[in-house]
């Protein structure tokens, strides 16, 4: 059984160079077509991968607590008491890197030349720093010192926009729990820059202290960003938290926070088959049409192989086995072409002309391909799969020649 | 060593001190009486109640419009505004009350309070925001103000003064300057950015004589670094400390006008 398999693995190789320049154009475009594959998935998986994460640091966190109404009214009104007991001991658990509580207002900043709506955000920026993105992208100032800082952060586009600036005060109106008006004067501290544009205008950061007494709202807060160690890990770490957490309040993961973000990671996997297949199907045109050749041309051989005694069985696996070598060789030269294009490629590629489009999907301008591992085993796994289905019809036809009419064929 | 010389050696310390001590009550006196000054402008309207006719002219280089308003006034912190003339706009109407504010418009039939975010839009399309609007005594508490001079001007008294919001004080200005005349009528109150640069002022064109008190008649404010914008209010006919119904400051009244 192995002399077989042997025999017919050194014919396979054998006759696969028999013809050299037709296998080199066929290698070819097997290479092209894995090559493409596996640089669309990465740049798509790169794309998608910056968006998330992007996407859970604005969210921010892997799991957030709320005030149950919260989400469909993030006013003053719907708040809850900060973490104590149970919560608290659950939030200190291992699989936890950090966790913050933060309050979210709708507010009004205004300058003397402008005012902007924004959402500002009363945190504590010791606990602040692994969740959020403000803390690495302080471009100007500082940073909030501590919870308790009355001072204010904005975003680059919202300081031009209302034209002023770091060391200036501004006027910061809301909506207190009684439905009235507060306001009170807050001078700008720091600046901060984000990959997307309109974040920068969204935003303001407070201390959460200071804004807690500006709302009077005693040490109340809106909502519990919790970190864990991985995007991945979440579901666990929300089980956990949820069943600790009373009834009072509402425990969601990053993917029903931002349903939208949930959804394109579950779509991405079923992309990634569809492309591997879409492409194939390009590719085993070329790819079945060089076999059959191969095999129409070697009909006396066959017949001869046949007359000496190789089972049909044989001939079929030597068909297989040619078709499946060449696959192989194509994988194996477009998988490692992929790797370099995507190693040279670690920098990102700035898709800044473009950014505006890409920010509406909520990615970043800069793209950097991400290339899985499980994507090129899958991708090995179909295009072998389904080369060796392809590959079938041949092989068949091929082993079932009559040895007599097969050698006596012109 | 004799006491006496022990004076002598300690005189110019005993000048020193007195004159320290007298320029510290000089300037607490100098800034308590500026911030009289802006009290009693202030309080030209406090406690008191009003009731007048007011035509507001909103000017623009390519248009502009005037409205008649008819308008009742209670303390600093009451104030209801009701439209006249244009017909178009007649029976559009704000109520101001203790810092929050509610329009009514009869085309859509509704009373809207004013959020916090609209607090700054401008009111009713003139120079005013709605926080000027509803808001007039903020100036006394939540500044520092200081007499800069005092000039003569047509046989009255005009004091400078300058008010700098405190620290977290709601106001986005880094200075006002007011001149106020010694009847504590405005006329003048100028605004200016943090880097000192003039934005607008409120102007007091004519003073004249209306319910028996000497008020100004006729204002403009006026954007200064954008030209030929600006909004002036003309008293027309005002009656002081005249007897209000508590119903007036209302919201049902609001809607439905009882007066």
């Amino acid at each position: 059984m192995t002399a077989t398999a042997g025999i017919v693995f050194r014919l396979a190789w054998r006759n696969l160079w028999r013809n050299y320049r037709r296998t080199a154009i066929v290698l070819a475009a097997i290479v092209a077509g894995i090559w493409a594959m596996i640089f669309m998935i990465a740049f798509t998986r790169g794309m998608i991968e910056s968006m998330v994460s992007d996407g859970i640091r604005s969210i921010p966190g892997h799991v957030q607590i709320h005030h149950p109404d919260f989400r469909n009214d993030p006013t003053v009104d719907n708040l809850m008491p900060s973490p104590g007991g149970e919560l608290a001991a659950a939030l200190g658990g291992e699989d936890v890197v950090a966790w913050s509580s933060r309050v979210r207002v709708p507010a009004v900043i205004s300058s003397e030349r402008g005012s902007r709506g924004v959402t500002l955000l009363g945190i504590d920026p010791v606990a602040e720093v692994p969740i959020s993105f403000v803390a690495d992208d302080i471009v100007e100032g500082r940073h909030l010192e501590n919870e308790r800082d009355r001072g204010l952060i904005l975003g680059r586009r919202l300081l031009e926009r209302i034209e002023t600036d770091v060391g200036k005060r501004v006027v910061v109106m809301t909506q207190g729990t009684d439905n009235e008006v507060v306001d009170r004067g807050f001078r700008v501290v720091g600046v901060f820059e984000s990959e997307i544009a309109s974040t920068e205008e969204a935003f303001a950061f407070a201390g959460r202290a200071a804004l807690q007494d500006l709302l009077a709202i005693g040490d109340q807060v809106s909502e519990i960003a919790v970190l864990g160690k991985n995007r991945r890990e979440a579901e666990q770490l929300h089980r956990r938290l949820a069943e600790t957490a009373n009834a009072e309040v509402e425990v969601l993961p990053w993917y029903e926070l931002n349903s939208y973000l949930g959804t394109t990671m579950r779509t991405m996997d079923g992309f990634v088959i569809v492309w591997i297949v879409v492409i194939f199907l390009a590719l085993s045109f070329g790819f079945v049409n060089t076999l059959v050749m191969a095999v129409f041309e070697r009909v006396r051989e066959i017949g001869l192989m046949m007359a000496l005694g190789m089972k049909p069985r044989t001939i079929l696996a030597q068909i297989i086995a040619e078709s499946l070598l060449l696959l192989a060789i194509g994988l194996a030269v477009g998988n490692i072409l992929a790797w370099a294009t995507i190693h040279l490629l670690s920098d990102g590629i700035d898709f800044s002309f473009v950014g505006e489009g890409l920010e509406i999907m909520g990615a970043a301008s800069v793209l950097k391909p991400s290339l899985g591992i499980k994507d090129v085993l899958l991708s090995t796994a179909i295009v072998l799969g389904l080369g060796f289905v392809a590959s079938l019809s041949p092989a068949i036809r091929a082993s079932r020649y009559h040895p007599v009419a097969a050698i006596t064929k012109e | 060593m004799s006491s006496g010389e022990i004076l002598k050696i300690m005189r110019p310390f005993t000048n020193l001190l007195a004159a320290i001590i007298a320029l510290a009550a000089f300037q607490a006196a100098a800034s308590e009486s500026a911030r009289d000054i802006v009290k009693a402008a202030i309080d030209q309207w406090r406690g008191s109640t009003s009731r007048g006719v007011i035509t507001m002219k909103i000017h623009r280089p390519d248009w502009e419009r005037t409205m008649t308003l008819r308008s009742w006034t209670r303390g600093d912190d009451e104030s209801l505004v009701r439209v006249t003339k244009p017909r178009r706009d007649a029976g559009n109407a704000t109520l101001a009350k203790k810092g929050s504010m509610w329009t009514y418009s009869p085309k859509v039939n509704r009373v809207i309070k004013i959020p916090s975010s609209m607090m700054n839009r401008n009111w009713m399309g003139s120079d005013f925001s709605n926080k000027e609007i509803s808001r007039s005594d903020d100036i006394v508490d939540q500044y520092d103000h200081k007499l800069l001079e005092t000039r003569r001007s047509r046989g009255h008294e005009v004091y400078v003064i300058q008010s700098i919001p405190h620290e977290e004080a709601a106001v986005v200005w880094g200075r006002e300057v007011l001149k106020i005349r010694d009847d504590y009528i405005v006329l003048e109150h100028a605004f200016y950015d943090q880097d000192g640069a003039h934005v607008k002022s409120l102007l007091t064109l004519a003073i004249g004589k209306s319910g028996g008190r000497t008020i100004a008649t006729r204002q403009r404010m006026a954007k200064v670094e954008v030209e030929d914008e600006w909004t002036e209010i003309r008293v027309e006919e005002m009656e002081f400390d005249v007897q209000l119904r508590d119903i007036l400051f209302t919201l049902s009244n609001l809607q439905n006008p009882r007066e």
